[in-house]
């Protein structure tokens, strides 16, 4: 039957049941760390910001990034250094257990009222001890106040723009209609090119920097205001964290010198070698590869909130010289490369990223991070770039599946059958990893727009699916969400939303009942669109002008090649050379291109209702109006592969793609059009009322491009399919379009459902979309069907021969199938 | 000739998008309506008879409170007012006419079967040609027997074989043997169900005897001897749900070149279908015991492990 529990989830249930993990053995210490930690309430770390603060307070009027540079020295000199029980890395950001780390630099001037609400706050709460609130309020926060960038953007938006995107005048709550992301986060998700640092130190960036400083021309007014600052800012920031990791090497001779356990102590020495070695001198080994990796990396979460979160780069690629070294030389096998990969991972979960403004909780719900671990793909010279460290990566997935990091695999037309089939086998174990980019899509597109061959070869993931080359992008500032769905609503209510009362929100498009053709519906609604998109260009215009008086990034600036080339900071608005890759997001995709499905072809083909019988029903959200309701659901749908919608859908993406095309080169960057919500399209969807597609008020929108919830009821290859016929190909303004597809244990059952699974994920490669997620079908979620099927309609049980959607079944046989998930896999 | 393909015409009652259960690679199931046998546990009731027929799913009527529309549109009086508030629908007075389903808003009531023109058909499937080329997939024609609408089945194959679709057909063998032949020539892989050995088991549970279908059997291998046949069995309660009776299948094929098999285990899931039809699956709440399937795939492994299949790509 549609059977078997997923491994993952024989996984759940086994901790359930009390029986023991069968891989607890083999990954015997990293368990232990996470034996620790799981479950535990995260505590707010306030270190980084007390020292980030008294520092900024004595440097001001200096340059930026000379401040940034200063404040991080001060940090990393007085920081508590912890090294873990069982840990052989070293590095933290802040207090042993689950942390997260304040950055009031964003959120300065609200932080003593948001640290009261934190422990509290129903989704990520936080813990704070009352002597940190205490230093938060009366040292950290009275600084800020007055300073922080998002006060600056709040005052400087025209008023049109200010109310289409925040909901007060201070600018702290957001209206979720056209939503700026730039003041939750100092910069976008990003990329260091860590094997710099693996092959040079950062004892080999500073002396370039050194060089650099005795070189300058000591006539020049701009070498003197501008550059010399910038070379003293990296000479300062390399000296940070050289001195921050022998900080570790101290603690742990220390504690080496304490310990009684001979292996133990033997362990600790070895950390104490790894940090006087790296990341200031060039990796020699594995570990110490691993270890450098990792410092920076929690360094530059020190540096700056970089949402969602720094990515880990192309982990297979630049760790595999040491692993291959390590190996031939007998020193390493796989085993314990895994395990020190899989300790940084347990790392990588106990920072918490943690969201202060109301805005960026509900953006980043569920402690999200994303610091995706890329693999496979192509070397710099195009050719593939599989290796055995890519499968070392995919089986300890596949082994220790917890939910950080985010594996990311590199999918090109000649990735090899193994590396194929083991993607494949790992999605099967159903914890949704790892996610798919497509390098037939990506690379052209990026040529496109100005990538060198070698460079666009050589792409990282980052953050949830977009895509980072690291020497060459250079554009940090956080972008717009648009909510579609809500010009859809403005459309039904000439420029007002139910949510908001009688407020004017946005222009005047008529009363949409005096409507005679579809066309003018149509007009109207793209009115909307095109209006949302011109705020969220004038705030991105603001937004570029002021992000970098208010942020700098001298770790990053640091490993970046452009940055040190033209000695300028990272947020530097334009770096020569640089390809500034920004986007605009759309929200509710599905949820829009449905209902306008649905007037088009029950108002103006059909006529078998009225605009106003569609407004009323929606005005008060289907309340004994069910079969309006169901009629409205009953109409052609995106996701179906039905040309009818696509052509709608199509037809919303160009009018975006042709605004930017018009539009992004006054500012000078390409604002590309991307489809990927995190879990944004949850609070976007809390402001729209009832849809026209018969979604309810207030419920959550589609999500990225992926259809309607339950409306796609032909199975994934319609899914990809519609994705496929309305991507505008002919505009290189498209950026990254998410897409999860749900498949049913049966369906990928056996080296037969893997192999069918694989050439699934070839032709995904094929039709050049983007991204594709999977989630594998498990008892959990046919419960969560049976409790509230309309958001399962399309859930398809398949049979030979026979199929049919789960919904429709009896409770009796609901419970038959379900009864057998969990029977069959025991 | 292929001009006159595209314009047949046949009655559909589902094209199923993504089906990797029936046939090689990733496919698109076409289900005929129309059915020679009465199998007690079949589980597409609607696809037994041969024209468009009405369904009603009661679970999803919104109730008189909401929606009177089919009862109103319906000029037989078929339709009333229920206990529980709810439509139904007295299917000895319907006759047929289709209205309601036309009208009905949460699609309670619908329409098993549409008759679809040869393009329409292909071209929704072509649709997916891109999983097909990766997978080795294409069409499945399944039913219902698809050779009861014999001229129709056999255009769609053929027509489908003009645009370089790979073919698939499951048939229950019980055609004329004429057009199974036919077929064959336009088909790339066949599904072959053979329920069981013994005629009497065979009259019992699906109306007809087996000695037709298991003629008809011999004579497509003789007459295409590459063409890959899957034969299945569907392991059902209380009719071949013994060692012995699929041993009895197992001997008959085991010396049948070209040829794989596979068992598929009994479910109950066509049942509610029956109560949209106006009728009851004769079945019953019986369960397959859970023994069963195990003791089976050991016969088949232990004697015949010939005949299981191999990995299907790009066969």
């Amino acid at each position: 039957m549609d059977c078997c529990l997923s491994p993952h989830e024989q996984m759940l249930q086994d901790k359930i049941d009390g029986k023991a993990n069968k891989y607890r053995e083999t990954h015997a210490r990293v368990f232990k760390i996470l034996d620790t930690i799981e479950g535990i309430k995260p505590v707010i770390d306030i270190e980084r910001a007390k020292y980030f603060t008294e520092s900024m307070r004595e440097t001001e009027g200096e340059a930026l990034i000379l401040r940034w540079a200063k404040a991080l020295k001060h940090v990393a000199d007085n920081i508590t250094v912890y090294i873990d029980d069982d840990q052989l890395l070293a590095g933290r950001a802040g207090c042993q257990g689950r942390y997260g780390v304040l950055y009031p630099e964003l959120d300065g001037d609200f932080l003593d009222m948001a640290v009261e609400e934190l422990p509290t706050r129903t989704e990520s709460p936080f813990s704070i001890s009352e002597a940190d609130a205490r230093v938060v309020v009366e040292e950290i926060a009275p600084y800020w106040k007055g300073r922080t960038y998002h006060e600056a953007l709040a005052k400087v938006l025209p008023e049109d723009t200010h109310r289409l995107t925040y909901d007060d005048p201070e600018g702290l709550m957001s209206r979720f209609i056209v939503n700026e992301t730039s003041s939750f986060r100092s910069a976008l998700q990003w990329v260091h090119d860590y094997e710099k640092v693996l092959k040079r130190g950062f004892g080999g960036l500073r002396r370039e920097a050194q060089e650099k400083l005795d070189g300058l021309d000591p006539l020049s007014p701009t070498a003197n205001t501008e550059k010399k600052p910038f070379l003293q800012a990296i000479i300062l920031v390399c000296d940070a964290i050289i001195g921050w990791a022998n900080r570790h090497a101290d603690l742990a001779e220390r504690m080496a010198a304490e310990e009684s356990d001979p292996v133990r102590k033997a362990e600790l020495a070895l950390i104490a070698a790894n940090c006087r070695r790296v990341p200031e001198h060039p990796a020699r080994t594995f570990h110490e590869a691993v270890q450098s990796q990792w410092f920076t990396q929690m360094f530059s979460r020190m540096e700056q909130k970089t949402g969602t979160i720094i990515s880990n780069g192309r982990m297979d690629q630049y760790f595999y010289p040491y692993y291959k070294r390590d190996v031939e030389a007998g020193i390493l096998d796989d085993d314990k490369a895994i395990e020190l990969i899989e300790l940084m991972y347990v790392g990588m979960a106990q920072y918490i990223d943690l969201y202060i403004s109301p805005t960026g909780g509900a953006f980043n719900e569920g402690y999200a991070h994303w610091e995706a671990v890329t693999i496979g793909g192509q070397t710099p010279d195009g050719l593939d770039a599989t290796n055995e460290l890519t499968y070392l990566f995919l089986r300890s997935k596949r082994e220790f599946p917890h939910h950080y990091p985010d594996l990311a695999a590199r999918i090109h037309a000649r990735s090899p059958e193994r590396f194929m089939y083991e993607v494949a086998e790992t999605i099967k174990e159903g914890s949704g990893f790892p996610k798919l980019i497509n390098d037939e899509e990506v690379i052209p597109l990026h040529l496109s727009k100005g990538a060198k061959f070698e460079e666009i070869f050589d792409y990282s993931i980052s953050g949830c699916a977009e895509i980072r080359m690291p020497n060459r992008d250079t554009y940090t500032s956080g972008c717009a969400y648009i909510n579609f769905a809500a010009a859809l609503e403005m459309t039904l209510y000439n420029g007002k939303m139910l949510k908001y009362g009688d407020e004017q929100l946005s222009i005047e498009t008529g009363d949409p009942t005096t409507f005679e053709t579809w066309d003018q519906f149509w007009s109207a609604f793209t009115q909307h669109q095109i209006n949302f998109i011109k705020h969220a260009f004038i705030q991105q215009y603001h937004i570029i002008r002021l992000r970098h008086q208010h942020f700098a990034a001298p770790m990053g600036s640091a490993v970046h090649d452009l940055c040190m080339k033209h000695m300028l900071d990272l947020h530097t608005p334009h770096i020569p050379e640089g390809i500034d890759l920004g986007y605009f997001e759309c929200i509710g995709y599905g949820t829009v291109v449905d209902s306008l499905s649905a007037i088009k072809k029950l108002v103006f083909e059909e006529k078998k209702l009225s605009l106003a019988e569609i407004i009323e029903a929606c005005r008060c959200n289907f309340e004994g109006k069910e079969d309006v309701r169901a009629m409205l659901q009953n109409v052609p749908c995106y996701g179906n592969n039905d040309p009818y919608a696509d052509s709608i859908a199509r037809a919303i993406d160009q009018v975006s793609l042709s605004f930017t095309n018009e539009y992004s080169k006054e500012l000078g960057v390409n604002l590309d059009l991307r489809y990927v919500p995190f879990t944004s399209h949850v609070p976007f969807g809390k402001v729209v009322s009832a849809c026209p597609n018969g979604r309810y008020a207030w419920g959550p929108l589609s999500d990225g491009s992926s259809a309607s919830h339950g409306a796609d009821k032909n199975g994934p290859t319609a899914v990809m399919l519609s994705n496929y016929t309305t991507k505008n190909f002919n505009y290189r303004e498209r950026a990254a379009r998410l897409v999860n597809i749900k498949f049913t244990p049966k369906c990928v059952e056996g080296e037969e459902g893997t192999e069918k699974l694989v050439d699934f994920l070839r032709t995904f490669c094929d039709l050049r979309l983007w991204h594709i997620q999977f989630n594998v079908v498990n008892a959990d979620t046919l419960r969560a069907a049976q409790q509230d099927p309309d958001k399962y309609r399309n859930l398809i049980v398949r049979i030979a021969g026979y199929s049919a959607y789960f919904c429709d079944l009896s409770k009796d046989l609901q419970d038959d199938l379900i009864a057998r998930h969990a029977h069959d896999s025991i | 000739m292929s001009l006159s393909d595209q314009k047949q015409t046949g009655i559909v009652f589902n094209i199923q998008h993504y089906s990797v259960h029936d046939g090689p690679g990733i496919r698109t199931v076409v289900f005929l309506t129309g059915c020679p046998l009465r199998c007690r546990w079949c589980s597409n009731p609607e696809s037994q008879r041969s024209g468009p027929q009405l369904a009603y799913n009661r679970d999803k009527c919104l109730s008189f409170e909401h929606c009177i529309r089919c009862m109103e549109v319906c000029s037989a009086g078929a339709i009333q007012k229920g206990a529980d508030n709810k439509a139904t629908i007295d299917f000895e007075i319907c006759t047929n006419c289709l209205l309601c389903a036309d009208i009905c808003p949460p699609t309670a009531i619908r329409v098993y079967g549409e008759e679809k023109s040869v393009k329409a058909v292909i071209d929704s499937v072509e649709g997916d040609s891109i999983f097909y080329s990766r997978s080795g997939g294409g069409l499945t024609l399944s039913g219902g027997e698809p050779l009861h609408q014999p001229a129709f089945a056999i255009a769609l194959l053929r027509e489908a074989r003009r645009r370089r679709i790979h073919t698939a057909m499951e048939t229950c063998g019980h055609c004329k043997t004429e057009d199974l032949l036919e077929a064959g020539a336009y088909l790339n892989h066949v599904l072959y169900d053979i329920k069981t050995m013994d005629a009497e088991v065979h009259r019992a549970g699906t109306g007809v005897s087996n000695e037709h279908l298991l003629s008809n059997f011999l004579a497509l291998r003789d007459a295409w001897p590459k063409l890959p046949i899957r034969v299945r069995t569907p392991i059902v309660p209380g009719v071949n749900d013994s060692v012995e009776a699929i041993r009895a299948i197992l001997e008959y094929i085991k010396e049948v070149p070209n040829l794989t098999y596979e068992m598929l285990p009994y479910h109950r899931m066509g049942s509610p279908k029956y109560g949209y039809l106006g009728s009851c699956f004769p079945m019953g709440d019986v369960k397959l015991d859970e023994a069963v399937m195990p003791a089976l795939e050991k016969l088949l492994d232990a004697d015949y492990a010939h005949l299981r299949p191999r990995s299907t790509r790009k066969n």
